[in-house]
């Protein structure tokens, strides 16, 4: 599974505004809308919250990987966000969290969606690929930086 | 390799619901046809993995059993679908789900099936060594103590087996 093929630009945003947890999860869903052929951005959004509901995905070193699975898509769907400010997202270590990795997966198929989420944990361990993340001015960057951590560059 | 002069009386599938493996499971089923072997086709949800992201604390439990039911269904659905098209073409194929760490399991039942080969799709494109650890495909061939065959070239596969 290429975790890039999942992603564009338009799934992207590098500044993003919300400054709470619910604000930046309809971000991230918004971003989906258009470039995933998403059907219905509220029962996404109420999945991603109600999951968020059951336990934080705010993970350490600045990461969240929201995720649900939902009806609403019929292809694994990921949106990425960078908060420069950084968001109390309810984080294991306590400190905000400013890269977010929305994911979601059609109901029918959970394989690819628990692969792609166990590739990015496994990227996300490498300090330099969070750096050049938070680092980017353009989304082509945040791809960039995915596609060398897959191939082993970074 | 099981009893009698037949190299190829027991043949073991491994699918992992990759188009790749449809294309090994075409392979197999002409194979086993050809030669008279049994087939027996294996699918293994990947708990380790599962467990890997409930211990990162990206699953709570009860989602982590949600998916673990999620990839069980999977897996059935994949058997079947062999079962199908084997039957498509008259031959019986047998089934196994299993669940663990995937090229142990694997691993396991080429030792109890006692299978003389064990047949899997293209290798999952490997994009770094960090990768090649990590990649079930890569890991079973390691690991099994059998002939393994790779199966690739889907089109002309596919031909091959539309014209059975």
């Amino acid at each position: 599974m290429k975790f890039t093929e999942h992603i564009d630009p338009g799934n992207i945003k590098l500044g993003l505004e919300g400054q709470r947890k619910d604000e930046v999860i309809e971000e991230l869903v918004e971003l989906l809308v258009e470039s995933c052929n998403v059907s219905d951005a509220d029962t996404i959004l109420d999945a991603v919250l109600s999951r968020e509901r059951e336990g934080s995905t705010g993970l350490e070193k600045g990461v969240a990987i929201p995720h649900a699975k939902s009806d609403a898509v019929n292809k694994l769907c990921i949106a990425i966000g960078i908060s420069k400010d950084g968001v109390d997202f309810e984080a294991l270590d306590g400190k905000s969290s400013h890269l977010f990795f929305l994911m979601i997966a059609p109901t029918n198929e959970s394989g690819p969606h628990v692969q792609a989420i166990a590739k990015i944990v496994k990227m996300i361990k490498i300090d330099r690929f969070r750096s050049k993340l938070l680092k980017a001015n353009q989304p082509q960057e945040v791809i960039d930086a995915i596609e060398s951590a897959e191939i082993g560059e970074i | 390799m099981s009893n009698g002069a037949h190299p190829l009386r027991k043949i073991l599938l491994y699918i992992d619901g990759s188009e790749s493996a449809i294309t090994a499971a075409q392979f197999a089923i002409a194979i086993a046809k050809s030669y008279e072997s049994e087939l027996r086709a294996i699918y293994v949800v990947n708990e380790d993995l599962l467990d890997e992201l409930l211990k990162v604390k990206i699953f709570v439990q009860m989602e982590k059993m949600d998916y673990e039911r999620d990839l069980e269904e999977d897996g059935k659905r994949y058997l079947n679908y062999i079962v199908k098209i084997a039957d498509r073409k008259g031959f019986k194929v047998e089934t196994i789900l299993r669940k663990g760490v995937v090229h142990e399991e694997v691993s396991r039942e080429v030792d109890e099936y006692g299978c003389d080969l064990l047949i899997q799709g293209e290798l999952g494109e490997v994009l770094s060594l960090r990768d090649s650890f990590y990649e079930e495909g890569e890991r079973i061939l390691r690991k099994v103590k059998c002939p393994v065959m790779i199966v690739r070239g889907s089109d002309k596969i596919e031909k091959k087996y539309n014209e059975m």
